[in-house]
């Protein structure tokens, strides 16, 4: 029995966009497969491991186990969002910096937890980023340059803030 | 000397290839060697680096298997077996193929071709076709519109099994060689038996002060890559397979594919993408690649096949599970004897790579210490269950972990401290191994050095209050080996470098970056030998079509062999631009530098200078195009007898680990503080990645020592033995940014003479010693012996009331204080 | 990819519409609020259902409303929310500790009070995907008739997995249950019912509509420890919720309730002897530890050794109380 097709209509990275899907379909599905935002990625498909990890009004949250019909009207920013005007993000910077991106592939999970802790704490101890990133698993770091760099970032923002 | 026990049931060898071949391909000998800078000092190499692909990572655009679409592709799907061990009576695809939307459905007669990453041992197929050997095993593949047909097609695919029972671990294996889990073993369920002795290692024993026994069980594991499993595959109409994979290995992969498929091998590309992860779990050829390929030859679209997260676990390749018996002996002064191990492997299904899983499973133990007798017996059996396979360290972590748990018993038993007692046996510099294997450049003491320091081990070490302790291991492991997997003479591993007129330059090369930054390795030894920028250098990597041959990421071999073709394809076009710069202005060759973008002569480097970019056009003019091959074959190595080869290494690094733990007597939870990790990689050619891998090493390590393990259900009344019990991230545990210890890296560096510019592997060695160096800790910390993997909370607390393990602290304690040890 | 099985999507406006929907089409409806259990649980294909009702966003769910009777709390409210409100923190801090031991930081933004309350029970041999528990040869939870936990069984022993629910029984919380009859009320600890398959007393037509954490309960001291293999992602293995009131130095209204180790949680009796008029100290931990030891029998049906977690229940139940004391556990 083939499902019913909708449209949805959400903000990805500040642009509107529109793009077909079905009830069962979740948000990474209609990223990566139908809106060519291949950057959000695929590790588990079922919320165990936080490659999918979006930001979604404001909050990290897993595109994996996100029903796409959810999320009518939301805005969603996703790691093909993070840089302004083409110039890497502080965090994407300090991570690419510090040798905190191996694979990549948690990468951007990661640096959208990451962005979202900056955002709302621009000078976090190293518990509260270990906190922040423990729904992002990654393999290949042992978690250090990740945490380093989250410092880094944080110290930068703080700079250009005039903030100490 | 070495004896061979004759065994049979052992696949034979074919003669003659035991030992490579008197006029065997040597790489240039460079008069000023290898290790030196070019100019002097180091312009790229040593620094803290970015990589070339790390942008690309850090905004989502690097492009990963799954990131590929290509027009009209379709998607494809395995049928697996629900069963452990059963007989495929038939496979009636009719309702799947009527589906709307389906495009077509094979079975194992149409990929009959056996094969395996081993040529001795070809025992797979790429889709069962008389029997599945494990709960997983693919026996049919659907290509549809899309996943969900694809899956649905598979459900109303008829499979009828005849369930034979199931072996699920190695005594039934032993007891049952009537349950035949794989026909290719020419006895019973043996996989592999290896036997080697070298000196005599029972008079060794016999004249020992003291000697330890110890039985060893370590737990098998996986590599759990964040990133599954997944493969594109395009048939055009003229007969040109072109496939995209997450593999590690695009060259062993493109001969498979070949063979399989029925096609001529130049009518095959390889390509590998990003990767995501691999860590020996991609090093071979899977199921997928050649369903997709096949389903592409057969509907004329392109296929992609992505494994859930599940397939994974049933493709494993991970850690075998060993069962390992330990005699070790040593004189009161603290040197050893001799060493006996007897080692049974489970390997599951198949052989993949376990002919040499079993040699590693003895060969590598041999250093850093000296061994003046070593004898070790290794059976691989087979099982129904997934196939283990090469997982960072292969072989050789487990008799490892086992020796160096051995050696921390050693040192209690003649009240030596247990750091002292791995000095005292270092084997040395530029030596051979009991067993044959040339060592070269050895910086373990410095290691050792290294992490006493920085861990404040003497004020540590059996003075901690009771649940807290430090302990610590060492270990070593090849970077790379002579043994090709395929007999042959051809190199190893080989670059193409182009220098272009606009000033750039182009390093093609075989070379698999799985993360560890090995696509970066060619690009700094270009800058360093060219005077280039970083930005300035392109790097086209593993794409068969494109790139001369790589062996692949495995066995540590990447910056050892790439980069020593990388730096003689560089150094022969720099010596071709020196010349022709020294010819227009007069003076030598070896006067002129390239560095930091300026070609210039060191005896007026104001005057006789110009930019890169221009020197390469003054050369390109002189000389032609520019353009250089460089490639690299490992010298004759190893000992002269059957095996020997396996395990020989143009270079092997080493590591030294201490761990500091606090433990919960109540729950017997471990909490690993710090992990001190001292590896000599050579040369750090970049620290930044060279700390990654050791760091990353250490967490894989820890991660075994007391979280993973790979527990299959016992039968359940009609189905279920063999069955891993939690296939998902979720179930399966590997730790979070809240589990994970501190980990500080101290980079050691011996300046290896036949490493591009003195580096050597760090990639799979630096986990070695976190096991033992965990269970020694908790030895300090709570006195029980964790001879058994993972430490879990239960196992730790089951080991602190099975005997007095207060007692046996205190006792430990004694002979040290009363020493005045340091 | 894991696929989901095909349904129609409703999206009530409204808690009249959800109902009116519910009242035609409640068996087979799966509701889905913050979605962290069920859409796994729809990949597993452990529901298959017609519809799906996703009811995030209905207004006047969503609320945390601090009053003179108490802390009233829609059950739309996330996990986040509720472990970061002041109200929380301040008065019912436990609350908010184990609201913030759930998952991860992710799911705990998506995840809601009331989603979290109503978790599916989990079970080694349930919590699996259809090629799997096809090899099985599936359960009694789920299209099979064997439980494999206590095979000659004819009960499913499915876990309670819920961080919230017990510490809400401690703090003698109550909830709300509306249909298409009208609302009632009921003290959380009656929600539960010990049956692995379906483990409130939720009927179909029904949702839970508010929380509610009386004011005689602010201040309490209380403490909620949780057993898991690591500190994020994981399901409790076991989990104890203690809370007492303290009036001139001896605890009042004691509650010790331990869950994960069967299909409700658990409240351990005999408080009234052992706690009720007593000092709140490591005598009081001891006792409790005791009691609960002899009280709960942990089965294997969560990945862990079965006869640790027995062992561990007086260890957990001592911390919680330490935590309640102020004292570091």
């Amino acid at each position: 029995m083939p499902a019913t097709s909708f449209i949805l209509r959400l903000s990805v990275n500040g642009d509107p966009r529109e793009c077909a899907v079905t009830p069962g379909t979740t948000l990474l599905e209609a990223l990566r497969y139908e809106m060519g935002l291949t950057g959000s990625k695929q590790g588990c498909d079922k919320g165990d491991c936080g490659a999918c990890t979006v930001v979604m009004d404001g909050q990290p949250v897993l595109a994996c186990i996100t029903l796409a019909m959810a999320c009518e009207g939301r805005a969603v920013t996703t790691i093909e969002g993070l840089a302004r005007h083409g110039v890497p993000h502080e965090v994407q910077d300090a991570l690419d910096q510090s040798g905190g991106a191996q694979c990549g592939f948690c990468t951007p999970g990661i640096l959208m937890s990451a962005w979202a802790l900056l955002e709302r704490n621009r000078n976090p101890s190293r518990d509260e980023i270990a906190q922040a990133l423990s729904g992002n698993l990654c393999r290949c770091t042992g978690y250090t340059k990740i945490f380093e760099a989250v410092e880094q970032a944080a110290l930068r923002m703080r700079a250009a803030r005039g903030e100490r | 000397m070495s004896q061979e026990k004759p065994r049979s049931g052992t696949p034979a060898i074919p003669t003659g290839r035991a030992m490579p071949r008197e006029d065997r391909l040597s790489p240039p000998n460079w008069p000023e060697g290898r290790a030196a800078a070019p100019n002097g000092t180091f312009s790229t190499i040593g620094k803290r680096n970015r990589k070339v692909e790390g942008l690309a990572k850090v905004t989502g655009r690097a492009i990963y298997a799954d990131d590929i679409t290509l027009p009209r592709m379709l998607h494809a799907k395995l049928k697996r077996s629900i069963h452990a061990h059963a007989r495929i009576l038939s496979i009636d695809a009719t309702e799947a193929l009527a589906m709307p939307g389906v495009h077509a459905v094979i079975t194992g007669k149409d990929l009959p071709a056996w094969f395996g990453i081993i040529p001795w041992t070809e025992d797979e197929q790429a889709l069962c076709e008389e029997k599945a050997r494990y709960v997983g095993d693919a026996i049919a593949a659907v290509a549809a519109d899309s996943e969900r047909i694809a899956e649905e097609a598979l459900a109303k695919i008829r499979v009828e099994y005849e369930v034979l029972p199931a072996v699920t671990d190695i005594d039934t294996a032993l007891s049952h060689p009537e349950w035949k889990v794989n026909e290719k073993a020419a006895e019973g369920n043996i996989s592999k038996q290896v036997f080697l002795e070298f000196g005599d290692v029972e008079g060794q024993l016999a004249a020992s002060d003291a000697v330890v026994e110890g039985d060893y069980w370590y737990e098998g594991s996986t590599h759990a890559p964040i990133e599954p499993h997944c493969c594109v595959a395009e048939f055009d109409a003229t007969g040109f397979l072109t496939v995209w994979s997450s593999t590690q290995v695009a060259h062993y992969l493109h001969r498979d594919l070949a063979k399989v498929l029925g096609l001529p091998t130049q009518r095959v590309r390889v390509i590998q993408p990003v990767v995501g992860g691999a860590f020996g779990g991609k090093s071979e050829p899977f199921s997928l690649e050649f369903c997709s390929a096949k389903l592409s030859m057969i509907t004329g679209r392109p296929v992609k096949i992505l494994y859930t997260r599940e397939e994974v676990f049933y493709a494993h390749r991970g850690r075998h599970p060993m069962r390992m018996h330990y005699r070790t002996g040593i004189r009161r002064d603290g040197t050893l004897t001799g060493v006996d191990a007897k080692i049974a492997i489970d390997g599951g299904a198949y052989s993949s790579f376990g002919l040499v899983t079993t040699y590693y499973s003895g060969q590598l133990l041999t250093a850093p210490y000296t061994m003046p007798a070593y004898r070790f017996d290794s059976t691989r059996v087979f099982t129904n269950k997934p196939c283990c396979g090469p997982k960072r360290g292969h072989g050789s972590v487990q008799p490892r972990f086992a020796f160096e748990c051995q050696l921390d018993k050693l040192a209690e038993k003649i009240a030596m401290d247990p750091i002292e007692l791995r000095r005292k046996n270092f084997i040395g510099e530029h030596t051979r191994t009991v067993n044959g294997m040339r060592i070269t450049s050895n910086g373990f003491l410095q290691c050792l050095d290294e992490v006493e320091r920085a861990a404040g081990w003497s004020g540590k070490f059996r003075k901690l209050p009771y649940g807290r302790g430090v302990g610590v291991a060492g270990s070593m492991y090849i970077s790379g080996t002579n043994y090709c997997i395929y007999p042959n003479e051809m190199p190893q591993a080989a670059v193409h470098l182009r220098l272009d007129r606009s000033g750039r330059a182009t390093v093609m090369c075989g070379i698999s970056d799985i993360g560890q930054g090995a696509d970066s390795v060619l690009a700094y030894i270009v800058c360093e030998e060219l005077g280039l920028e970083l930005r300035d250098v392109r790097v086209v990597a593993a794409d068969t079509d494109l790139t001369p041959v790589d062996l692949g990421s495995y066995s540590s071999r990447e910056t050892f062999m790439c980069g020593n073709a990388c730096l003689d394809a560089a150094r022969k076009l720099r010596h071709d631009i020196a010349r022709v710069l020294a010819d227009a202005w007069g003076c030598e060759p070896a006067q002129v530098t390239l560095a930091g973008g300026i070609a210039c002569s060191t005896r007026d480097p104001q005057r006789e200078c110009m930019s890169v970019k221009d020197a390469f056009q003054r050369a390109e003019a002189k000389l032609g195009t520019l353009g250089s091959v460089g490639w690299y074959q490992t010298p004759k190595l190893g000992g002269d007898y059957r095996g020997g080869t396996i395990g020989a290494s143009p270079a092997y690094s080493f590591t030294a680990h201490v761990a500091e733990v606090d433990c919960d007597l109540e729950t017997g939870f471990v909490r690993v503080k710090k992990l001190w990790v001292a590896h000599d990689c050579g040369r750090a050619l970049n620290p930044v990645t060279v700390e990654g891998q050791m760091e990353g090493s250490a967490y894989m390590g820890a991660a075994e020592a007391l979280l993973e393990t790979q527990d299959f259900k016992p039968a359940a009344q009609y189905h279920g033995p063999g069955l891993h019990h939690g296939p998902s991230l979720l179930d399966y545990r590997i730790p979070t940014s809240l589990d994970t210890p501190e980990f500080e890296s101290l980079i050691v560096e011996s300046i290896d003479p036949e490493g591009p510019y003195g580096a050597k592997e760090a990639g799979e060695g630096p986990l070695h010693p976190s096991v033992p160096a965990i269970a020694n800790a908790i030895h300090d910390a709570l006195g029980i012996r964790c001879d058994r993997l993972p430490f879990s909370p239960p196992a730790v607390l089951k080991l602190l009331r099975a005997g007095d393990a207060r007692a046996e602290w205190e006792r430990a304690r004694r002979p040290l204080a009363a020493a005045g040890a340091r | 990819m894991l696929t989901i099985p095909v349904y129609q999507w409703v999206r009530p406006a409204s808690l009249d519409e959800l109902l009116a929907h519910l009242r035609d089409h409640a068996a087979e409806s799966l509701i889905v609020a913050g979605g962290t259990d069920a859409v796994p649980n729809l990949k597993h294909r452990l529901h298959e259902p017609e519809f799906v009702v996703h009811i995030g966003g209905i207004a006047g769910l969503d609320s945390i409303r601090d009053e003179r009777d108490g802390l009233h709390l829609g059950p739309l409210v996330t996990l986040s929310e509720l472990s970061a409100h002041p109200v929380v923190r301040r008065d019912f801090a436990a609350l908010g500790k184990a609201a913030s031991l759930v998952a991860s930081p992710q799911i705990r933004n998506m995840g809601t009070l009331g989603g979290n309350l109503c978790l599916d029970t989990r079970c080694t041999y349930y919590n699996q995907t259809f090629f799997w528990r096809e090899s099985l040869g599936f359960c009694l939870k789920k299209s099979g008739t064997v439980c494999h936990v206590v095979p000659q069984g004819k009960r499913c022993v499915a876990a309670h997995s819920s961080d919230v629910a017990p510490m809400l029984i401690a703090l003698g919380a109550q909830l709300d249950i509306t249909g298409a009859t009208g609302t009632r009320t009921l003290d959380v600890d009656d929600f539960f019912v010990g049956d692995g398959v379906h483990n409130n007393v939720l009927k179909p037509g029904e949702v839970v509509t508010r929380i509610f954490v009386p004011a005689t309960s602010r201040g309490l001291r209380a403490g909620y420890q949780k057993l898991r293999p690591r500190a994020a992602i994981d399901f409790p293995m076991l989990s104890v919720a203690f809370a007492t009131r303290l009036e001139s130095g001896v605890c009042r209204g004691a509650r010790l309730v331990v869950s994960a180790i069967a299909a409700r949680p658990r409240v351990v009796g005999g408080l009234e002897t052992l706690a009720e008029g007593m000092p709140l100290d490591d005598a009081l931990g001891e006792r409790l530890a005791g009691a609960a030891y002899k009280q709960c029998k942990p089965l294997i049906n969560v990945p862990y050794d079965q006869e640790y977690r027995q062992e561990m229940v007086p260890v957990f139940v001592r911390r919680a109380v330490r935590e309640a004391m102020g004292e570091a556990a």
